[in-house]
C-alpha cells in the first residue's frame, strides 16, 4: 500500500482517477444507507421542490427526491459502463488476440470486418438496435448489452496491433523453440507483458460505453424505468427544466456525468504511462 | 564410424517472395555423429541461422522446407505440428541468437525455466519445481537466488546462461547454439563457451555450435562445415581444416583470420557474397574465387563429395581426384 502511494506520488492522474472513482462507489453503495432509494422513482416525494434542509439534492416534477436519484442512478450508469466495457474487451481481447497472433488470412478476414464496422457511425447502429427495442422494457443490464455492440472494435484493433508488435519479440521465438503450445505463449507470454495495456483498454471502453450509453439515453432510448444519469438528462430536456427554473435538476446529473467520465479518463491516462514507458516521467 | 544421430539430407529452405525464390538454404547434407560438436561457420546471410530454424520446423510462409531431416532416425518434417512441438526441447533444443533479449521482461527466471516443462506435460510433486530449477541453475553455473529474479536483475552472461538452463532442461539429444556468445565480452565469452562445451559433453549431446568466429571454432569443435551462400562448401576434422584447408573459399577464410604479432596486411576476401534470389548456376563462389577454372566453375554446381574419410568438399578443384 505504502508502495502504491508512493507510486501515485509519481503519477498523480492515477490516483486523482482511482480516487474519484472510489469516491463514486462509496456514494453510490453507503449513500443508500442515508437515503431511501425508492424515493428515486416518480410519486415518491413532493415535486418541483428546490434545494432544501429536508431535500438537499432538490426534487425533479415527477416527485423523485434528487439526492436518492444520483445515489442509485450513479451506480446504474457505473453498471452500464462496466457491462459495456466486460464485454466489448472480452470480445476485442479475443479477436485481438486471434487475428495478431495467427496472422494470414485469418488476420486479414477480422481487420477488414473491424475496418467496415468501424467506419459505420456506431451511433446510428445502438439507435437502431435500441429503437428496435423499444417495445421491449429495457432495463439497465440490457442497457449495456446494446451498447456493447459498439464497443469491441476499437479495443479489438488496438489489441491486434499491440500483439503484433509482441510476437515477434525474442522471447517468443524463445518459447516456441522451447515446445511451448499457442494457448501457453499467449497466456504466459504475451498476456502479462500486455496487461497494463489491457487494463488501461478496459478504463477506455468503460468510458467509450458510458458516453455512447448517456447518448442513447438523452434521446429517450434507454431504461426508461431506471434512474440512470442518461435518463434523468431526457426528463430534464423533456420536461425543459431551465425553463422551469429548476437549476438543480440540471446541474446534478452533470456534475456526476463529468465527475465520472473525469475519473474514467484520469484513470486510463494514470495506466498509459504505465502501459507505455516512452511517457513515462524520470524519477 | 559413430552412428550419425542427425541426419539432414539434400534440405531445401526456399522463400518464394516477388523478387524471386530466395534459395536462403540449398540443397545442404550434413550428418552428426552423438556426442560431436559440429561447428558451422560462414558469412552473414550464407543460410547459417535459416538452417538451424528449418531443423527446429520454425519457418514462416512464405518460406518452405524440403528435404529430409532425420533426429535419431525420426523424419523431423513428417511429424505432425503437435509432434513437432512436443519433439522441440526434449529432442532437440535450440539456443537463439541473441539470448539477451530472449527472456520474457516480466515473468520470473523461475517460471520461465518451468514453462517449457510443464508444456510437456511434466509434473512436479509439491516443492520438486524449486529443485529442479535450482539443479539446472547449478547446471550452468548459476546460483539458486536468480530463480526468483526477473531478468533485467541479471547481466548478459547470465541471461545466456539461464537460456542454457532452458534449452537443456529436458536433456533433448541435440542442442543447436546460434552464436550463443555474440554479445558478450571476450571473458564471459570464454567461461561462457566451457560451460556450454562442458555440458555437452557431460550429457553426451550433439551440438550444432553456429557462428562466425573461427578461432571459437577451433577452440570448441570437433567437426567443422564451412557455409556459403546456401551450400557447404567443406566439411571435416577441424583440426585437418585448418591444418589443410581444400576448399579455396576455406582457405581464404583461413588466411582472413589476424594472427597474433604479425602486424602485416589482413587478406581479406575480395568481392561480396552474391544474391541467394534467383542465383545463378555454377558454383557461388566462383564470382571471387582466385583459382577459378574458366567454363566449368560458373555453369556447374560441384557437388560435395567425399574425398578422405570424413572429409567433404564441393569443388571442381579436386574433380580429378577419388
Amino acid at each position: 500500500m505504502s508502495g502504491f502511494l508512493s507510486y501515485v506520488r509519481r503519477n498523480p492522474a492515477l490516483g486523482v482517477g482511482i480516487g474519484m472513482l472510489l469516491f463514486l462507489l462509496l456514494f453510490t453503495t453507503l449513500g443508500r444507507l442515508f437515503v431511501n432509494p425508492l424515493h428515486a422513482y416518480p410519486l415518491s416525494v413532493m415535486p418541483t421542490q428546490p434545494p432544501s434542509a429536508q431535500y438537499p439534492f432538490g426534487t425533479d416534477v415527477q416527485g423523485r427526491d434528487l439526492l436518492a436519484v444520483m445515489v442509485v442512478g450513479t451506480g446504474l450508469t457505473l453498471q452500464i459502463g462496466a457491462i459495456a466495457g466486460a464485454i466489448g474487451l472480452s470480445v476485442g481481447i479475443v479477436l485481438g488476440f486471434v487475428a495478431g497472433y495467427s496472422g494470414g488470412v485469418l488476420d486479414t478476414v477480422i481487420t477488414s470486418v473491424i475496418d467496415v464496422y468501424m467506419s459505420i457511425p456506431g451511433f446510428l447502429i445502438l439507435v437502431l438496435i435500441a429503437s428496435i427495442f423499444s417495445k421491449v422494457d429495457l432495463g439497465v443490464t440490457e442497457m449495456g448489452l446494446i451498447v456493447s455492440i459498439v464497443s469491441w472494435a476499437g479495443p479489438a484493433r488496438a489489441i491486434r496491433a499491440q500483439v503484433l508488435s509482441m510476437r515477434e519479440r525474442p522471447f517468443v521465438m524463445m518459447s516456441k523453440l522451447s515446445g511451448m503450445g499457442t494457448f501457453e505463449i499467449i497466456m504466459k507470454e504475451l498476456v502479462p507483458n500486455l496487461a497494463p495495456y489491457l487494463v488501461m483498454s478496459l478504463s477506455q471502453t468503460v468510458y467509450g460505453g458510458l458516453q455512447a450509453s448517456l447518448g442513447l439515453e438523452a434521446l429517450g432510448i434507454g431504461a426508461r424505468r431506471e434512474p440512470t444519469m442518461g435518463m434523468t438528462l431526457y426528463y430534464v430536456q423533456y420536461y425543459s427544466a431551465l425553463m422551469l427554473g429548476m437549476w438543480w435538476w440540471v446541474i446534478e446529473p452533470i456534475i456526476v456525468i463529468v465527475l465520472v467520465l473525469t475519473s474514467l479518463v484520469m484513470t486510463s491516462f494514470g495506466l498509459d504511462e504505465i502501459a507505455n514507458p516512452r511517457r513515462r516521467k524520470t524519477v | 564410424m559413430k552412428q550419425p544421430l542427425v541426419e539432414i539430407k539434400d534440405l531445401k529452405t526456399y522463400f518464394y517472395v516477388k523478387a524471386g525464390t530466395v534459395k536462403a538454404v540449398d540443397g545442404l547434407t550434413l550428418t552428426v555423429e552423438t556426442g560431436t560438436k559440429l561447428g558451422l561457420v560462414g558469412e552473414s546471410g550464407s543460410g547459417k541461422t535459416t538452417m538451424a530454424l528449418a531443423i527446429m520446423r520454425m519457418i514462416r510462409p512464405p518460406g518452405t522446407i524440403q528435404g529430409q531431416i532425420l533426429v535419431d532416425g525420426v523424419d523431423l518434417l513428417k511429424l505432425s505440428e503437435e509432434e513437432m512441438r512436443k519433439a522441440r526441447l526434449s529432442k532437440i533444443a535450440m539456443i537463439p541468437q541473441g539470448a539477451m533479449n530472449s527472456l520474457n521482461p516480466v515473468a520470473r527466471i523461475k517460471d520461465q525455466v518451468l514453462d517449457g516443462m510443464l508444456d510437456h506435460g511434466e509434473k512436479f510433486a509439491r516443492g520438486e519445481e524449486e529443485k529442479r530449477v535450482a539443479y539446472l541453475l547449478d547446471m550452468v553455473g548459476l546460483q539458486a537466488k536468480v530463480a526468483k529474479m526477473f531478468p533485467h536483475e541479471l547481466s548478459g552472461g547470465m541471461k545466456q546462461r539461464v537460456t542454457a538452463a532452458i534449452a537443456l532442461s529436458m536433456h533433448p539429444k541435440v542442442l543447436i547454439a546460434d552464436e550463443p556468445t555474440s554479445a558478450l565480452d571476450v571473458v564471459i565469452q570464454r567461461e561462457v563457451m566451457e560451460m556450454i562445451t562442458r555440458l555437452v559433453n557431460d550429457l553426451n549431446l550433439s551440438m550444432i555450435l553456429i557462428g562466425h568466429d573461427m578461432g571459437l571454432m577451433a577452440q570448441t569443435v570437433d567437426r567443422l562445415a564451412v557455409m556459403y551462400a546456401g551450400h557447404i562448401m567443406e566439411i571435416g576434422d577441424v583440426r585437418d581444416m585448418f591444418a589443410d584447408p581444400l576448399h579455396p573459399y576455406t582457405k581464404a577464410l583461413i588466411n582472413s583470420l589476424p594472427v597474433l604479432g604479425n602486424r602485416g596486411v589482413f587478406h581479406g576476401i575480395p568481392g561480396v557474397p552474391p544474391s541467394v534470389i534467383n542465383p545463378p548456376p555454377g558454383c557461388p563462389f566462383a564470382s571471387r574465387c582466385p583459382d577459378v577454372i574458366a567454363g566449368i566453375c560458373e555453369s556447374q554446381t560441384a557437388p560435395l563429395r567425399e574425398l578422405r574419410p570424413g572429409r567433404w568438399v564441393a569443388c571442381h578443384l579436386y574433380d580429378g581426384e577419388k
